[in-house]
């Protein structure tokens, strides 16, 4: 099951609504925790047991660290400063362990599921290079759906309640429904307890509004998906299979493909997601705001899956760049060197552990870990180059807040966010670097006017893909410029705004990509 | 107060710290700008500051970024 499928549209999402509307106040959110795990059962059977256990033991650990912090409130009462730091920071060893235990009970089910593989493969060709007669087999393992993405939320819980950011919650029903429930289970987004604690448990009630609001997002997703995503799909997969005979152009424009195809899926499977939460008046963080307006890299991975990037500055990159062993670096180069070359020193360390990590996080493969130090190259140059760039500018009386060099820096950021999902897509490394040199060495306008309507599509469908992506450019816009295109709508008479949600819902009808001939995208997220 | 806004303004000279109260929301700071500030507070005032304690509502004014410090010297 995924959100697009028609029996999570027109029957459980439906179902739910229902129930949880007939349902009282109090029964709301456990109703919600039981709907969430049916869903969860629905996708991965048995695997529910590790979505369980992830709950169990961060709800454990909680209540644990919380004892600990009442036991360590009360005996610091009559104790002198100095005797209460010593004791305070013997507490707060004591916490540690249980943070990191409980971490890595968890992260041992998603190396299990994910990276088991890959390593064994990796130990198998150092065995092989040093003669040692040992092989580990590849076995197929079926992962719980959306393990790295509640993963992260159970680690963001533990970390929050060990830091006394969040208070531990007392109710194991309810850790298990922040991390199981079903809108946000198989692709995130990736919401922190503090963000979500107080509308998930109020069984708040529905409203026509919400309902309203909720489904007019959840259309918009769908248009996306099926409109565009699913119609892009079948030139995205000829082209990236038989990279020997196309010519560069033709692969470019397969690229260029890929990258809108996956932002219209995610990015739809988002607005689905979001807009089935809203509908129970529960506001989940937003994952996009417009990426393809950002003027540098640093600024796109800000715009784009905005809550992992979040999770990676938390937990990553602060502590990582705050930690004693890189404190200590950069105090001695700030002596040689200056603050400036330290915190580019410290960013620099803090950067690599990130990038490293979310290449890992995407995926159990080469070409994710390259992606990730792809983007970890590209962010350290801007850093480095940057303020050369601005004087330059200030030296050349070149207006950097002018239409044409902000256009210009569009345009370089989104080649070298194409070039960067090129290598997430490619099946390898030696595919990636074959289409790069093709890309750049055949590229062949004629090659590519004989090619274009022999992957899939016709000039229909070209017709429809640029009207579609023209819609979303257009709303994009609007919400770029601070308009409030939904409350808009809201404002229009009832008629107006009916009609407008018909000729949506016709729109989607009518021009989704589905039947023969088209192959709807598979849910690219959840199966990271 | 007055030297870190000396601070501020030599991380960042075109903002206005006396007027602007989103730095962080406002994109005024980035991570490497709240970095190099951090080591900067670190120096200057005698204060450590914890991850916990990086949080877009401690940066967000100099305000804000005073009254972090101050309580991290309280609690010193």
């Amino acid at each position: 099951m995924s959100y697009f499928k028609p029996f999570y549209l027109f029957f459980f999402f439906p179902l739910v609504i229902l129930g949880y509307y007939l349902l009282p106040k109090r029964v709301k959110p456990l109703y919600l925790l039981f709907c969430s795990y049916v869903f969860f059962f629905l996708i991965s059977k048995k695997l529910i047991l590790f979505v369980f256990l992830s709950s169990l033991s961060i709800y454990l650990a909680g209540i644990w660290m919380k004892k600990m912090n009442e036991r360590r409130d009360c005996q610091l009462q009559n104790m002198e400063k100095e005797e209460k730091k010593i004791f305070k920071e013997k507490y707060k060893q004591k916490k540690k362990l249980i943070l990191i235990g409980t971490i890595l009970f968890n992260l041992s089910f998603l190396f299990f599921f994910k990276y088991l593989n890959f390593f064994m493969t990796i130990v198998n060709k150092v065995f092989q290079f040093i003669s040692i007669d040992i092989s580990f087999p590849w076995v197929k393992r079926l992962a719980p759906i959306g393990i790295s993405f509640y993963t992260l939320q159970a680690i963001s819980y533990l970390i929050d309640v060990y830091r006394e950011k969040i208070k531990p919650e007392d109710n194991l029903f309810k850790v298990m429904l922040y991390l199981s429930f079903f809108p946000t289970i198989m692709e995130g987004p990736i919401a922190r307890y503090t963000e979500v604690k107080d509308d998930i448990y109020q069984g708040k009630k529905i409203t026509y509004h919400n309902l309203c609001f909720g489904y007019q997002r959840i259309l918009y997703g769908l248009f996306k998906k099926l409109i565009i995503a699913d119609r892009l799909n079948i030139f995205v997969k000829l082209a990236f299979q038989r990279v020997d005979i196309y010519s560069g152009a033709t692969l470019a424009l397969g690229v260029i493909f890929y990258t809108i195809m996956l932002y219209m899926e995610f990015s739809g499977t988002m607005d689905v997601v979001i807009g089935s939460a809203e509908v129970f008046d529960i506001k989940l963080p937003e994952n996009f705001r417009q990426p393809f307006f950002s003027k540098n890299i640093s600024e796109f991975w800000s715009r784009w899956h905005i809550t992992l990037g979040l999770w990676f500055k938390d937990y990553i990159f602060y502590p990582v760049s705050l930690s004693k062993p890189v404190k200590k670096l950069s105090t001695s180069v700030r002596k040689k060197m200056g603050n400036k070359v330290s915190s580019l020193l410290m960013g620099a360390i803090a950067l690599f552990a990130v990038w490293s990590l979310n290449g890992l996080w995407h995926g159990a493969g080469w070409t994710f870990i390259f992606f990730g130090y792809y983007h970890f190259i590209l962010i350290l140059l801007g850093n480095i180059f940057t303020p050369y760039i601005i004087k330059l500018c200030e030296v050349w009386h070149i207006n950097r807040k002018s239409f044409f060099y902000q256009f210009f820096q569009i345009i370089k950021t989104t080649i070298l966010v194409f070039i960067g999902e090129l290598f997430f897509k490619a099946p390898t490394l030696t595919v990636a670097f074959t289409m790069i040199r093709k890309i750049f060495t055949q590229f062949s306008v004629s090659k590519l006017s004989k090619e274009i309507l022999k992957l899939g599509l016709d000039s229909k469908d070209f017709i429809i893909i640029l009207l579609a992506l023209l819609v979303v450019f257009v709303i994009s816009l609007f919400k770029e410029r601070g308009f409030h295109i939904r409350q808009k709508i809201e404002q229009q008479p009832i008629v107006l705004r009916w009609t407008l949600y018909y000729a949506l819902i016709l729109g989607i009808v009518i021009f989704g990509a589905y039947g023969p001939g088209y192959i709807p995208v598979a849910p690219i997220y959840a199966d990271f | 107060m007055e030297k870190l806004i000396d601070i501020l303004e030599e991380l960042q000279p075109e903002v206005d710290f006396q007027e602007v109260d989103n730095l962080v929301d406002g994109r005024y700071l980035d991570s490497l700008t709240i970095l190099s500030l951090i080591s900067e507070i670190e120096d200057e005032f005698d204060v450590q500051v914890p991850t916990v304690e990086i949080i877009p509502d401690n940066f967000n004014s100099a305000q804000k970024i005073w009254e972090l410090i101050e309580r991290l010297q309280e609690e010193n």
